[in-house]
């Protein structure tokens, strides 16, 4: 029954192609697993950003595949749970999926070992741990864009650069109280040495939706700049306190997952001068989403709400599939078809100077170093958009893979 | 008729008293524990590994919560809370160099003495404030996992399992991990069957239908309200540990949060209360239904047949289980494993209708 249904999927699937005409079906397809949380807790980002990668992965469809190969998705939900994520995978697996995306942080930690051991490639952008840059550890998992540690050492370095220098300022890091919201804490300890700054650090707890405790402590530590470190609903609520708080708009700085939804529900002009942390840029001036737009929404072939094209969480998901897409079209052309895993993975480790034609900085990821460099940049909301006031650049690395190796090792030695 | 009482007489207490009396019900036991132990080289590995495996595991932690819930009557909110003590336990011990075996012993006692210290609250109180004490234990043991790095292993707040050996065979291939906690999960089956037609499973009868009544009868309900913490938790610390080392092969506190909590009471209720054959059922429900019409749905998405979007589709298997768990508990209130009760019983007579239990 089973291999009848498999059958009829195959067949199905054959006749799909053959309607839909694509242009590139005379190759075998390339799968990549996108296995997410629809329903739980990255709701706030999933949806834009999936859409992000389903449209740039059509639009690589439209206009040839890699190398004649088409993409196929495999879109499954795991509702940020662990074992449904695991099943997930093991099938994607077996349907030959050579690219995993949980865009989960406890569903990818748990998928760490098996990855590794099945050889499949593990993409963490932004979520998943952050010491899986120390390529030699974790050959097969890919941050590829900064991690938690290297937006906070860019957030500090803007402060230090741009805002009236580090020293002997307060500054206050407001975190969600959970691994995550911690994870910024040691490299700026680090930093609060080396620069002279007083740093403190204030929890609220989980899910973020009452912070009001928290802030009136923040208050009474009268900081100069104020680090916000949380994600989804707690984000708004932050920002509104800190405000609310006697905290100037300007001195707030966050984490990437403030976005302009973000804006929108903190309401009227509150926002204006809220600074973050960028990976990708903003908005539809790229040229990949300008191409997006004329050979995918145009068309009718947009995978979600034409409003969303240009968002800040779409212009993410479109540049991990960027990424990827470079990754797949450098290892086919060194090491021919078939892609499996481990030609992927070296296909990453070939990626030289990648920027997706000016949405994201330029990205150079090696065999020891998987997080691409670190780069970023700094953004401000004027009540319309996000402004961007630095360059692409990247801060205090040797703080930061002091941390990736600290890591890396007590993983090594943990097994 | 299919279950034939023909034949079937007592003379003596212990054959009155067995686990399976009927003939038939030994069969279909029998039968099924053939399968189970033949499903490394029935099933293929994906469904070895992502779903005999996993819902082996989570119904020995259903019948775990079963005990102190169906059948000593102490509500538990804070379960998986216990799991996480047993995993946290077993991974620092194993790593410190104590074998697996020891080490799961150790997972269990920690579990049971930090359960029963919250279980003390129990002695005051009852029913819904109990909901809050064992809600209590839920966040301060995931509070105190998140803030003591020590316990939590660092900043990336993952401990990888170390390679262990379980009696001599070491815990790596997928058929290792799956008959250990095969083993556990028919140890824990056996233990429960036999606390319920003993006087200690009798006695926490008697404290859950009504305490004091016990206490006029002579059975002390201080003690066997402890002492029901005391056995549930360390089961279920014993399960964590199992959890950990047989199927995630890394701990976060992720994985033992509120949510798996209420996870688990669905289990339980879906399942049946106190019922054993409800934890097997319950727990499958749960957590294998939503996997199944994840990709039920998919699949049949695939054919393009309504064209509607990704984001509404996931959302489809949350509203087809929701409407099945109103739809169990409209149905039959008792559970998943009255159900099964009512069609033994239907066919215990059959070709005749009315049955006397």
């Amino acid at each position: 029954m089973k291999r009848l249904l498999k059958g009829l999927a195959g067949v199905a699937g054959a006749v799909a192609l053959a309607v839909g005409g694509t242009a590139s079906a005379d190759k075998e397809p390339i799968k990549f697993a996108l296995l997410q949380d629809f329903t739980a807790v990255y709701t706030f980002v999933t949806s834009e950003y999936n859409q992000g990668q389903q449209d740039y992965l059509r639009l690589i469809n439209e206009t040839g595949g890699v190398e004649w190969h088409p993409i196929e998705t495999i879109i499954r939900d795991t509702a940020n749970e662990p074992q449904r994520g695991l099943e997930a995978y093991n099938r994607a697996r077996r349907e030959g999926a050579v690219l995993v995306d949980f865009f989960s942080t406890p569903v990818s930690r748990a998928a760490v070992n098996r990855v590794l051991r099945d050889e499949v490639v593990m993409i963490t952008a932004l979520h998943g741990r952050g010491d899986a840059s120390h390529g030699e550890t974790f050959p097969f998992v890919f941050p590829m864009m900064a991690t938690y540690w290297s937006q906070a050492t860019l957030l500090a370095d803007y402060i230090d650069r741009h805002q009236g220098g580090l020293a002997n300022k307060r500054i206050a890091l407001v975190h969600i109280d959970s691994p995550f919201g911690r994870e910024p804490l040691p490299v700026l300890q680090e930093l609060a040495q080396q620069k002279g700054f007083q740093l403190r650090s204030f929890g609220y707890p989980s899910p973020g939706t009452e912070q009001s405790a928290t802030w009136s402590d923040v208050r009474r530590y009268r900081p100069d700049h104020v680090i916000i470190w949380g994600a989804g609903g707690g984000q708004q609520v932050s920002v509104r306190e800190a405000i609310r708080n006697g905290i100037r708009p300007e001195n707030i700085l966050s984490v990437v997952w403030l976005s302009e939804t973000d804006a929108r529900n903190v309401g009227g002009n509150h926002m204006n001068g809220v600074k973050r942390f960028e990976a990708v840029a903003f908005g539809q001036e790229p040229a990949v989403i300008q191409d997006i737009l004329t050979h995918v929404i145009e068309p009718g072939l947009g995978a979600g709400p034409a409003a969303n094209v240009g968002s800040s969480y779409y212009n993410i998901g479109v540049a991990t599939m960027a990424v990827a897409v470079e990754a797949a079209r450098l290892a086919i052309g060194e090491f021919g078809a078939p892609l499996t895993g481990d030609k992927l993975r070296r296909g990453f480790e070939m990626i030289e100077g990648f920027d997706a034609r000016g949405l994201m900085p330029p990205v150079t990821i090696t065999a020891t170093d998987h997080q691409g460099g670190g780069y970023g940049r700094v953004s401000q909301w004027n009540g319309q958009t996000w402004e961007p006031l630095t360059h692409w650049t990247n801060a205090f690395q040797d703080i930061v893979w002091y941390e990736i190796e600290k890591d890396a090792r007590g993983f090594r030695d943990g097994r | 008729m299919f279950y034939r009482l023909s034949g079937i007489h007592h003379t003596r207490y212990e054959s009155a008293r067995a686990l399976w009396p009927v003939t038939a019900d030994r069969r279909i036991i029998l039968g099924l524990l053939l399968l189970a132990l033949a499903a490394p080289f029935l099933l293929s590995d994906l469904y070895l590994t992502s779903y005999m495996l996993p819902w082996l595991i989570w119904t020995a932690a259903a019948l775990s919560l079963t005990l102190l819930m169906g059948i000593a009557g102490q509500l538990h909110f804070g379960f998986a809370a216990v799991m996480a003590i047993g995993a946290y336990t077993s991974i620092h011990l194993t790593r410190a160099g104590v074998p697996f075996e020891l080490a799961l012993l150790g997972a269990g006692l920690m579990a049971a003495l930090i359960g029963c210290l919250f279980g003390a609250a129990a002695l005051r109180v009852k029913g819904l404030y109990l909901v809050m004490a064992t809600l209590a234990m839920q966040y301060l043991v995931e509070w105190t996992i998140i803030n003591v790095p020590a316990i939590s292993g660092g900043a990336q707040a993952t401990l990888s399992t170390p390679d262990v050996t379980f009696l001599f065979v070491p815990l790596q291939s997928d058929g290792a991990l799956y008959y250990t906690a095969l083993l556990w999960t028919v140890v824990v089956t056996l233990l429960i069957m036999n606390i319920k037609r003993s006087s200690f499973g009798r006695a926490l009868v008697a404290v859950r239908d009504k305490d004091f009544a016990a206490s006029v009868i002579g059975v002390n309900p201080l003690k066997y309200k402890l002492l029901a913490f005391f056995a549930s938790s360390f089961l279920g610390g014993v399960t964590g540990a199992v959890l950990a080392f047989c199927y995630y092969q890394a701990v976060t506190p992720e994985q033992f949060g509120f949510n798996v909590s209420i996870q688990l009471v669905a289990m339980v209720l879906v399942g049946g209360l106190g019922s054993v054959i409800g934890a097997y059922l319950g727990a499958g429900f749960v957590l294998l239904l939503p996997i199944v019409l994840t990709n039920l749905l998919a699949f049949v998405a695939q054919f393009d047949l309504i064209p509607i979007s990704f984001n509404l589709l996931s959302h489809i298997p949350l509203m087809v289980y929701g409407a099945l768990i109103i739809g169990v508990i409209l149905f039959e209130p008792l559970g998943l494993a009255k159900i099964y009760d009512n069609i033994r019983k239907y066919f215990l007579v059959w070709p005749f209708r009315h049955t006397q239990s």
